[in-house]
């Protein structure tokens, strides 16, 4: 745990706390669902917009995390204490950590914002408090990159993790789609009709930049950077039907690692050391996952039930989510690619399609089509209710999630 | 003339492995088993290198190719079916009537499956249709291919009788 400088005043702060916890010895985590109880009451935040938006969205990211849930001063061992200030327009919230049993402060922080950055550091708070209470990754910072086609064509959009936030990045009045982000963050990789013909277009998030990579004669598509950040997957058809490459970034020399004259390869991705490919081929007639090493050889079929399985995503843990036609609607599926156990994830009578590892290895992101409207929700792989996360005009398709 | 000659091998080699020797002119496509025609990297650069460019207006030739009619396809299958096939002569009678004009097939899908997974569908549909019109003895050069996946429907229910317009191969020139 962290070690942590603390004034006198928010020592009698969490003395406090400690004391409310002290008139029930009985401290329950609440197991049954495998969250942690936590009390937010001891939080103080003023009355002013700004300081109440911070509290909304810090509470909400706590809950999205899935770890924890709110809890009575009695029930939980941990408290959030502290206090959320506010002159108007920027807010400082400085927050306490504190687990009763162990009488340990875990966390000790000021999150100063303003604007805008009133929610960037509610959500930085709220991964901080779920990093310290479970040892794992939050995601409440993270971004989603998503297609819309509010201003009736596909653009590329970059909005917060929680689907707020929402900013273009594309206003070309074609297609854009398969977004995906490089493994730092700082680049998007994404298919667009710009100049008629399908071809992966690179932007640079800091400096606005943005950059052909592959403009071969027929499709150009699929654009998944390796890991390292040397390689980029992409589905080519410059040598007959699409087949799966590698283009050396640096370079831009290209290795062949499929070659199926008479099946299509799609939706590359990259296992996450970076060592293997994940993708979809219909070699076997209709849509399958196959894996196959970066130097190539012989891919091996990992899905083999379904009418098509597709839209893979090779997610932190190791597992990949994908997309089953299962009974004529398509679910979110996960398999292990090393045993191929399958686990459904859905089954609610709507299309999901193009799901997304949040980083945390948990969540997924992915459109639902119900009543021919496509919009993005969250969904736990551990049983939550799944969350909409585009409340907005127009379908909403292809969310990607940063690393 | 090297490259000519290499040409002229790999037309042989694919209207051989497709069938055709023993009809009277026109290739078997569809050949293949699964469903899907037989077709791979022999039949020629698709980036208009060899330079071909119509002297027409361009609103001419967007005219010419309006009527063309739209080659349609079964669900999940690439192959021209016989009875689209005619559609094709129609278009390999054009251009050889206009030896500097050149064709872009346009492979469709409807909307039902995996956008990126149709992208893939769109382009092998447009390559099957350019296959054929190079059987019909057009050169490989002068036809690009692009797909557009599902993301341009010619129809914009959500049944079969929709789906069926928007399994499709269309036809620009240039």
């Amino acid at each position: 745990m962290m070690n942590v400088r603390i004034t006198i005043a928010t020592w009698m702060t969490i003395a406090a706390a400690f004391a409310a916890q002290a008139q029930n010895a009985d401290i329950r985590i609440a197991k049954g669902t495998g969250k942690t109880g936590i009390d937010l009451s001891t939080l103080q935040a003023g009355a002013d917009g700004p300081s109440r938006e911070f509290f909304s969205v810090l509470q909400t990211s706590l809950l999205r995390s899935g770890w924890i849930e709110r809890g009575t001063p009695q029930a939980s061992d941990y408290a959030v204490v502290g206090s959320i200030t506010s002159d108007g327009t920027s807010v400082r919230a400085a927050l306490q950590l504190v687990q009763r049993s162990s009488r340990q402060v875990l966390l000790n922080q000021t999150y100063p914002g303003q604007g805008a950055g009133i929610r960037a550091a509610a959500h930085r708070a709220a991964d901080d408090i779920v990093y310290a209470i479970t040892g794992r990754k939050g995601f409440a910072s993270s971004k989603l990159l998503m297609v819309g086609n509010r201003t009736g064509s596909k653009e590329l959009y970059m909005a917060d993790s929680d689907g707020r936030g929402l900013y273009p990045l594309t206003a070309d009045k074609t297609v854009s789609m398969a977004p995906r982000w490089s493994k730092d963050g700082q680049q998007i990789y994404y298919t667009s009709f710009l100049r008629k013909f399908p071809a992966v277009y690179r932007i640079d998030l800091a400096s606005r930049k943005r950059t052909r990579v592959s403009n071969f004669a027929g499709l150009n598509t699929g654009g998944a950077v390796s890991p390292d950040g040397r390689d980029m997957a992409v589905i080519l058809s410059k040598d007959g039907n699409p087949d799966l490459y590698l283009m050396r970034l640096a370079d831009g020399s290209l290795t062949r690692i499929t070659s199926t004259p008479r099946a299509v390869e799609a939706s590359p991705g990259w296992s996450p050391d970076g060592r293997q490919l994940v993708y979809v081929s219909d070699q076997t007639g209709t849509p399958n996952l196959f894996v196959v090493s970066r130097s190539g050889g012989q891919p091996r079929q990992i899905t083999t039930r379904g009418r098509q399985n597709v839209s893979p995503d090779w997610g932190p843990h190791g597992d990949i989510v994908f997309s089953s036609l299962i009974g004529g609607k398509f679910q979110i599926c996960v398999v292990n690619p090393q045993t191929m156990e399958i686990r459904q994830i859905t089954s609610d009578h709507a299309d999901h399609e193009d799901p997304s590892w949040a980083p945390n290895g948990r969540h997924i992101a992915c459109a639902i089509t119900k009543q021919y409207k496509s919009k993005v929700y969250l969904i736990d792989t551990m049983g939550d209710a799944p969350i909409l996360l585009t409340d907005y005009e127009g379908d909403w398709y292809s969310p990607k999630w940063s690393p | 003339m090297m490259r000519k000659v290499i040409w002229l091998v790999a037309l042989v080699a694919v209207v051989a492995s497709s069938g055709m020797v023993g009809c009277k002119r026109k290739p078997k496509a569809g050949a293949g088993a699964g469903g899907y025609d037989e077709f791979g990297g022999a039949l020629g650069p698709m980036d208009g290198t060899a330079g071909y460019g119509s002297a027409m207006n361009p609103d001419d030739l967007q005219a010419v190719a309006s009527q063309f009619a739209p080659v349609y396809f079964d669900y999940d299958s690439s192959q021209v079916a016989a009875s689209e096939r005619s559609k094709l002569d129609a278009v390999a009678e054009f251009l050889r009537g206009n030896p500097s004009t050149g064709l872009v097939v346009e492979g469709h899908c409807d909307e039902r499956g995996s956008n990126e997974y149709n992208l893939a569908l769109g382009e092998r549909r447009a390559q099957a249709v350019r296959a054929y019109i190079i059987g019909l003895g057009i050169q490989a050069e002068r036809i690009k291919t692009v797909s557009y996946g599902e993301e341009q429907p010619a129809a914009f229910g959500h049944d079969e009788s929709s789906w069926g317009q928007n399994r499709r191969a269309t036809f620009s020139l240039y």
